[in-house]
C-alpha cells in the first residue's frame, strides 16, 4: 500500500479558559486523535459544534500548535516554521466563498498574487497557469477580468476552488464548503470535485457537521465528539456498524 | 377541511425599471392537520410567499391573487386590518435564525410571557401574572426543555441555536395556531438537533392537529417530514401533490433533477459516481427568461416553452410543463 499523504498521530490540544475572577479551566479540545489520509482518497471528519473540528483544522493549517502529537505530511513532521512550504500542499475552502474573496480585486489579479507570492513562475507562465486553472474549473478566460460580485453563487464557489487549486495542492480541506449549497449547485460542485480527484489524485479532508454526502463522496470517516475520536474506518463500515451511541444517533438523525 | 386556499398569487417588486415578478401565479392549499413541504433553491420565492401569507411584506411589494381564503372565509373581501386579525390569530411563523428573530435585550421569560395571548388565560386579573408564568413554563416543557429555571432568565445570545429554535416554537404555539409556517427552521442547526425538532413538530401535528407548512431548500429534509409537497423554481410552481407520489414519479423536469441530485434517493448509484446535475444556474430576478423559467436549463425544452405552461392536473398531482415526463402523450 502507498504511504499516507497526511498522518496524524496522537494529537492533543487544550485551551485555558478564564473562569470567575481568578479561576482557570482547562478545556481539552482534542485528545488522542490519530488518522491517516491516502493520496486520491477522501476522509470525512464529522462532528457537531464544539466537537473539536475547528481546532483540528487550525492545527492542520498551522494557526495553532498541538500540545503533543505529530502531524506528518508525506512522511515528514510538519512544524509551524514550514508554513510557506506546506501551504503549497494543503489548501482550504470555506463555507462562504463570497466572504473569503476580496471584492475590489479582479479574479485574474487575485490568482496572479497567489502565484507571485508562492511560486517562481515568470509572468508568462503565471498567465498560462491562470488560464489553465480557470478552464479546469469550467470557467472562461474572460472571467479573469471579472470582480467577485459579477459571478453567480455557483461560479463564486468555482473561483474559490480555482484559488485553492492553482497551487497544485495535494490536499484540499473542505470546511463545511458543501453544506449550505443549493441542490443543483451542490451536485455540480460535487461532480467537479470527484472529477478532479480522479484526474489529479487530489485528496480531500471533508470537515462537516452533516452526514449528507459523506456516504457518497468519502472513502473513510471519523466521528469526533467532545474532542475524542469515536468511530473511525471505511465509510460503509462505520455506517453499517457504528460502535458508539453517539455515532449511531448521528447516523440515525441523517436518515430519519 | 381546507384551511388555506391560495390561487394565482403573484408577488411583484417595485424597481426603477418597473415591476419585477418574483412570484408568478402560485397556487397553495393546506388542509387541516396536513404537513406540506415547500421546496425550492434559495431565491425561488419561498420566504416571499410565507411573508405574503402572514402579511409582513412592505409597500414595495405588490401582492395579487385570484383567491386567498382561510377556513372557507374569503380574505380578499376583508380590509387589511381584518385580514391581519384573522391571520394573526390562527397562523404562527418561525424563521431560519431563531436568535436573530428574538429580542436580544429581553430575557426568555419576558418574551414567553408576551407571547401568551390574554384569551388563553382563565384567572381573574389578580391571578393572571401567576397563571401566565405557569403557562410559560408549561410551554417550555412542551418543547422538550426540562430545565426551565436555567432558561427563563437567560438572554437569547447565551443559548445555543437549537434551544432558541425550541423557544421560538414554544412562543409560536402559545396562541394555539391552526397553521405553523416554518421557514427553514433547522437550516442553522446541527443534525441531531434537527432530528429532534422535526420530531417535536410532528408531535404537535399529531397531538393538536396543527397544520404545518415546512419550507426548505433541501428536498431530503422535506421529503422525510411531509405528506404533501409543492416545488418552486424561480418563483413558479412547477409541481405539487403527495410527497411519496412525486418522489416516485415526478412529472416536471426540475423536480426530476432535484430528486436525482440527492445521492440518498439514488440507491443504485455507486459511491463517488457523478450526480445528476442541471447545467447553468438559477437566473437572477433581473434576468428572468420568458415563458417557462426553467427553459434555458431544461434538457427537454422545445420552442413551445417560451410560452408559460399552465398548471395541469392529473388526479391529485399538479404540474406545469409542456412536456411532462409522464402521464401525457406528447
Ligand atoms: N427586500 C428585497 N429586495 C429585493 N429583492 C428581494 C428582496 N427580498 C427578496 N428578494 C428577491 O426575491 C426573490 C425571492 O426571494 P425569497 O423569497 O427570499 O427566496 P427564498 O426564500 O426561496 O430563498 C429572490 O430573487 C430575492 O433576491
Ligand atoms: S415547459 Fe419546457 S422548458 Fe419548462 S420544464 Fe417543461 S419541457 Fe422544460
Ligand atoms: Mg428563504
Amino acid at each position: 500500500m502507498t504511504a499516507p499523504l497526511l498522518e496524524i498521530r496522537q494529537l492533543y490540544k487544550s485551551y485555558q479558559k478564564a473562569q470567575g475572577i481568578f479561576g482557570r479551566k482547562t478545556i481539552q479540545a482534542l485528545s488522542d486523535i490519530s488518522f491517516s489520509l491516502y493520496p486520491g482518497q477522501t476522509l470525512a471528519i464529522v462532528g457537531e459544534t464544539g466537537s473539536g473540528k475547528s481546532t483540528l483544522a487550525k492545527l492542520l493549517v498551522g494557526i495553532e500548535t498541538p500540545d503533543s502529537g505529530e502531524i506528518l505530511l508525506e512522511g515528514e513532521a510538519v512544524t509551524i516554521s514550514d508554513h510557506k512550504k506546506y501551504n503549497h500542499v494543503i489548501r482550504y475552502i470555506f463555507q462562504d466563498p463570497a466572504r473569503s474573496l476580496n471584492p475590489h480585486q479582479r479574479v485574474g489579479q487575485m490568482l496572479e498574487d497567489v502565484l507571485r507570492y508562492s511560486t517562481d513562475l515568470n509572468e508568462q507562465q503565471r498567465q498560462q497557469k491562470i488560464h489553465q486553472t480557470l478552464a479546469q474549473l469550467g470557467l472562461m478566460e474572460e472571467h479573469a477580468a471579472y470582480y467577485p460580485h459579477m459571478f453567480s453563487g455557483g461560479q463564486l464557489q468555482r473561483v474559490a476552488l480555482a484559488r485553492a487549486l492553482i497551487m497544485d495542492p495535494k490536499l484540499l480541506i473542505l470546511d463545511e464548503a458543501l453544506t449550505a449549497l443549493d441542490p443543483s449547485l451542490r451536485a455540480q460542485i460535487v461532480n467537479l470535485l470527484l472529477e478532479l480527484q480522479k484526474t489529479t489524485g487530489l485528496s480531500y479532508l471533508l470537515i462537516t457537521n452533516h452526514l449528507r454526502l459523506v456516504r457518497h463522496i468519502s472513502d473513510s470517516m471519523l466521528v469526533l465528539h467532545q474532542g475524542k475520536a469515536l468511530d473511525y474506518g471505511p465509510t460503509n463500515h462505520v455506517f453499517a456498524h457504528p460502535q458508539h451511541d453517539y455515532s449511531r444517533k448521528l447516523i440515525n438523525s441523517a436518515q430519519s | 377541511m381546507i384551511l388555506l386556499d391560495i390561487k394565482n398569487m403573484t408577488i411583484e417588486l417595485e424597481t426603477p425599471e418597473g415591476l419585477i415578478r418574483a412570484v408568478d401565479k402560485v397556487n397553495l392549499t393546506i388542509r387541516e392537520g396536513e404537513i406540506r413541504g415547500l421546496v425550492g433553491e434559495s431565491g425561488s420565492g419561498k420566504s416571499l410567499i410565507a411573508k405574503a401569507i402572514v402579511g409582513v411584506l412592505n409597500k414595495r411589494w405588490h401582492i395579487t391573487a385570484d383567491r386567498f381564503s382561510w377556513a372557507g372565509q374569503d380574505l380578499l373581501r376583508l380590509s387589511y386590518e381584518e385580514q391581519r386579525k384573522i391571520i394573526g390569530r390562527d397562523i404562527a411563523m418561525i424563521y431560519q435564525e431563531p436568535s436573530r428573530s428574538m429580542d436580544p435585550t429581553a430575557p426568555i421569560l419576558d418574551q414567553l410571557l408576551e407571547a401568551i395571548p390574554d384569551s388563553e388565560l382563565e384567572s381573574r386579573w389578580w391571578g393572571r401574572p401567576f397563571e401566565r408564568r405557569k403557562k410559560a413554563i408549561a410551554l417550555l416543557h412542551k418543547v422538550g426543555i426540562r430545565d426551565h429555571q436555567a432558561i427563563l432568565n437567560s438572554y437569547p445570545y447565551q443559548l445555543p441555536e437549537g434551544v432558541c429554535q425550541k423557544i421560538m416554537i414554544a412562543m409560536a404555539i402559545a396562541k394555539k395556531p391552526k397553521l405553523l409556517i416554518a421557514d427553514e427552521p433547522t437550516t442553522a442547526l446541527e443534525s441531531t438537533t434537527q432530528a429532534q425538532l422535526f420530531r417535536l413538530l410532528a408531535s404537535f401535528n399529531q397531538l393538536k392537529g396543527m397544520s404545518i407548512l415546512l419550507i426548505s431548500h433541501e428536498l431530503e429534509t422535506v421529503a422525510r417530514n411531509t405528506q404533501t409537497l409543492s416545488v418552486l423554481y424561480c418563483g413558479q410552481l412547477v409541481e405539487a401533490g403527495e410527497t411519496a407520489a412525486i418522489l416516485k414519479s415526478p412529472f416536471h423536469p426540475y423536480t426530476d433533477a432535484l430528486i436525482k441530485s440527492v445521492p440518498e434517493f439514488q440507491p443504485q448509484l455507486a459511491s463517488k459516481q457523478p450526480l445528476y446535475a442541471l447545467h447553468g444556474s438559477i437566473p437572477t430576478l433581473q434576468h428572468l427568461p420568458i415563458g417557462c423559467r426553467l427553459g434555458p436549463r431544461c434538457p427537454n425544452a422545445r420552442k413551445e416553452c417560451v410560452k408559460t405552461p399552465v398548471l395541469e392536473r392529473l388526479q391529485n398531482h399538479y404540474f406545469s410543463c409542456h412536456f411532462p415526463l409522464q402521464g401525457k402523450k406528447t
